[in-house]
């Protein structure tokens, strides 16, 4: 399978270049990798995949077999094995940067072949699902890039990927300039709010719990595992204050993808709510419990999303880029715990006619011994 | 294969459920007729640490009659729901659709709940539930919620429910004796998942097609109405030619698969080709 993506950051060709090299930078930008090593070309890692109730996670190898500065060309081959079954995937990532006055665009082509029970199940879901990754890496390596350049906060990216993503930007520290993803959030939680436009935990901690709140997918226990999150990275969202009048629009704005309320009261936005098929409920507790200020923030925070958005999506918490063949760390079968009874039932009839056969044998020898005296 | 480790409850209360749920936290997952379930974890796909059985909830099981709507329970099998007097009588489409559904020892185990919850873009029932405007229950630790069908199917095997929910019941409005209705499916064995499937409803008067609803199965990553149809079929006569004009454009806006069973272009092909189908045995012509 081939897949074409590309993406431009504002950022000079050279300093692209030098962060696109920078393994250990640009691998929190794969979705669901974890770095084990890195040896001057030679990468290895693992990276663990999740689709509804299935989980694969495949080890292996990664190596740049071309890094031509002159061309701006860097070639990367990925190879890869489940760590709990036989399947296989492997990726060969052809990379091209070009200057596009001060800008870079970067065209990503990858070849992607994946092999086994995953392939074969999921009736070319796999695939889709690589490709899908390899798109929402494209973004975050976007945003990133994009969030360390001088003055990011004033450039505007309007590339679209071509999953159709358009890239967001962030300014600010370097933390809030990360991706959702090194969050590990939970699938749902995680792609909700990348449907409402939440790319960067600096999109995150612009918002406040109750705008949180109002997104499709978010409830209340996601809301306090991206709160217990951020705050162990020193972050916290924005408190209902901050987030008041001057508070950025609560998301990328299709025509009537959110709807301001001003001034509607709680009752009406609970009805607003309910007819936009959200779950009400926790926001407007809290809302009540904020006292005077409820009515006005909430008109703030309820964006009204009508039905389901099109986007991203299949998603993959956890680890890194694929890399080094590592021995499967975890179940082989224990065949005894599985089957112990059983096979020790089975056994003792046998252990017991041997025995008897001994005991025959062996009297017999006895009387045999004492006939010839 | 044997599946991998997994603890293993069977509550017998929503409320047990829903509370067993919650304390298994992500990796913990329902099992109902396990039909999905059950290969995907002999085939060690999936690794859920918990398992949750509705198996003993006998109040989620069974149809009854809501006035304007149906209530079905989550756990009522494929096979009581292509016997069932009630959906037969008030949204005949759904027990025509679950009838295609594997085969007859999947039917008796696998449930209507399990195969929604499940949110496989293959499976024949979501794209039905989707034409018939139902609407899923679900219960949670918050309390129960409602999810509009058109807002249920996420992703690939991804559902609006939260992981500490359990899909209890659909809601199915009634369809009046004016509707017609059809499930074209199109698979090479009899008890394989559909290459394509369309799900056609049809309501007509004076010969006219006064509103048509068209659900497609296996055109993406979750079932989609096929909008464009719906909206040509609306007051189209109802004739062949003008139905199977209706369904040229089936595929518009679809993203259809890649796989061993067909290319995309096949994919849309067909559901140009049984959405004119699935039309005219609705429409009666």
């Amino acid at each position: 399978m081939e897949l074409e993506h590309s993406f431009s950051v504002p950022v000079s060709v050279e300093r692209a270049w030098d962060v696109l090299l920078d393994v250990e930078r640009v691998a929190p930008c794969m979705p669901g990798a974890t770095l084990d090593e890195v040896e001057g070309d030679n990468i290895s890692g693992r990276i663990k995949v999740k689709v509804g109730p299935i989980t694969m996670t495949y080890a292996g190898t990664a190596k740049f077999t071309e890094r031509d500065q002159a061309a701006r060309a860097i070639t990367l081959e990925a190879s890869g094995k489940e760590t709990r079954g036989a399947g296989t995937a492997a990726a060969s990532v052809h990379s091209r940067l070009l200057s596009e006055g001060g800008q870079t665009l970067v065209t990503v082509h990858t070849t992607l072949n994946v092999t086994g029970k995953p392939a074969q199940f999921g009736r070319g879901v796999m695939t889709e699902v690589g490709g899908r990754l390899i798109g929402i890496f494209a973004d975050n390596l976007a945003s990133m890039l994009a969030a360390e350049a001088p003055g990011a906060a004033d450039v505007s990216d309007d590339e679209e990927t071509s999953d159709g993503n358009v890239v967001a930007l962030t300014d600010s520290t370097p933390d809030e300039a990360l991706p959702i993803d090194v969050l590990n959030l939970s699938t749902r939680a995680w792609s909700s709010l990348r449907h409402d436009g939440i790319q960067t935990l600096g999109d995150l901690t612009r918002r406040t719990g109750q705008q949180l709140l109002a997104i499709d997918g978010v409830g209340p226990a996601s809301l306090a595992d991206i709160q217990a999150k951020l705050a162990d990275r020193g972050l916290t969202l924005a408190s209902a204050e901050a987030a008041g009048p001057g508070a950025p629009p609560a998301a990328p704005a299709g025509p009537d993808e959110v709807t301001q309320l001003p001034g509607a009261s709680v009752a009406d936005l609970n009805g607003a709510k309910q007819a936009a098929g959200k779950h009400a409920g926790a926001p407007l507790d809290q809302a009540a419990a904020d006292g005077g200020e409820a009515g006005e923030d909430l008109a703030e925070v309820t964006p009204l999303r009508p039905a389901r958005h099109e986007s991203p999506a299949v998603q993959v918490p956890v680890q890194r880029e694929p890399t080094a063949w590592q021995p499967p760390d975890n179940d082989a079968i224990d065949l005894l715990d599985v089957a112990g009874l059983p096979v020790l039932k089975r056994a003792v009839p046998a252990a017991a006619a041997l025995v008897a056969v001994l005991l025959v044998i062996f009297g017999l020898r006895r009387r045999a011994r004492r006939g010839s005296r | 294969m044997i599946p991998a480790k997994f603890e293993y409850v069977r509550p017998s209360s929503v409320g047990d459920a829903v509370s067993a749920l919650a304390g298994g936290g992500e990796d913990a997952k329902v099992i109902a007729g396990g039909q999905s379930l059950l290969p995907l974890l002999r085939l060690r796909l999936a690794y859920p640490e918990l398992l949750v059985d509705v198996g003993g909830l006998d109040e989620l099981r069974g149809v009854s009659d809501g006035g304007d709507h149906l209530l079905i329970g989550a756990r009522t099998t494929h096979y009581q729901v292509v016997h069932d007097p009630l959906i037969a009588e008030h949204c005949g489409l759904l027990a025509e659709a679950a009838a295609t559904v594997a085969d007859p020892a999947v039917r008796h185990r696998g449930t209507l709940g399990g195969s929604l919850a499940h949110g496989d873009p293959a499976g024949d029932l979501p794209a039905v539930v989707l034409a018939l405007d139902a609407t899923m229950i679900a219960a949670g630790p918050a309390g129960g919620r409602e999810i509009p069908a058109a807002e249920f199917f996420v992703d690939y095997l991804t559902t609006a429910l939260e992981p500490g929910e359990i899909l209890t019941g659909i809601r199915v409005p009634k369809l009046g004796s004016d509707w017609g209705y059809r499930y074209e499916k199109f698979h090479r064995t009899a008890q394989a998942w559909a290459i394509v499937g369309v799900a056609a409803l049809v309501r007509r008067s004076d010969g006219h097609v006064a509103e048509a609803r068209v659900g497609l199965t296996n055109m993406g990553a979750v079932p989609i109405r096929a909008a464009a149809v719906e909206a040509a079929a609306a007051g189209a006569q109802a004739s062949s030619q003008a139905l199977r004009e209706a369904a040229a454009g089936a595929d518009e806006g679809t993203q259809p698969p890649a796989d061993l069973h067909g290319a995309p272009d096949y994919r849309r092909h067909l559901a140009r080709v049984l959405t004119g189908r699935a039309l005219e045995a609705a429409a009666g012509v």
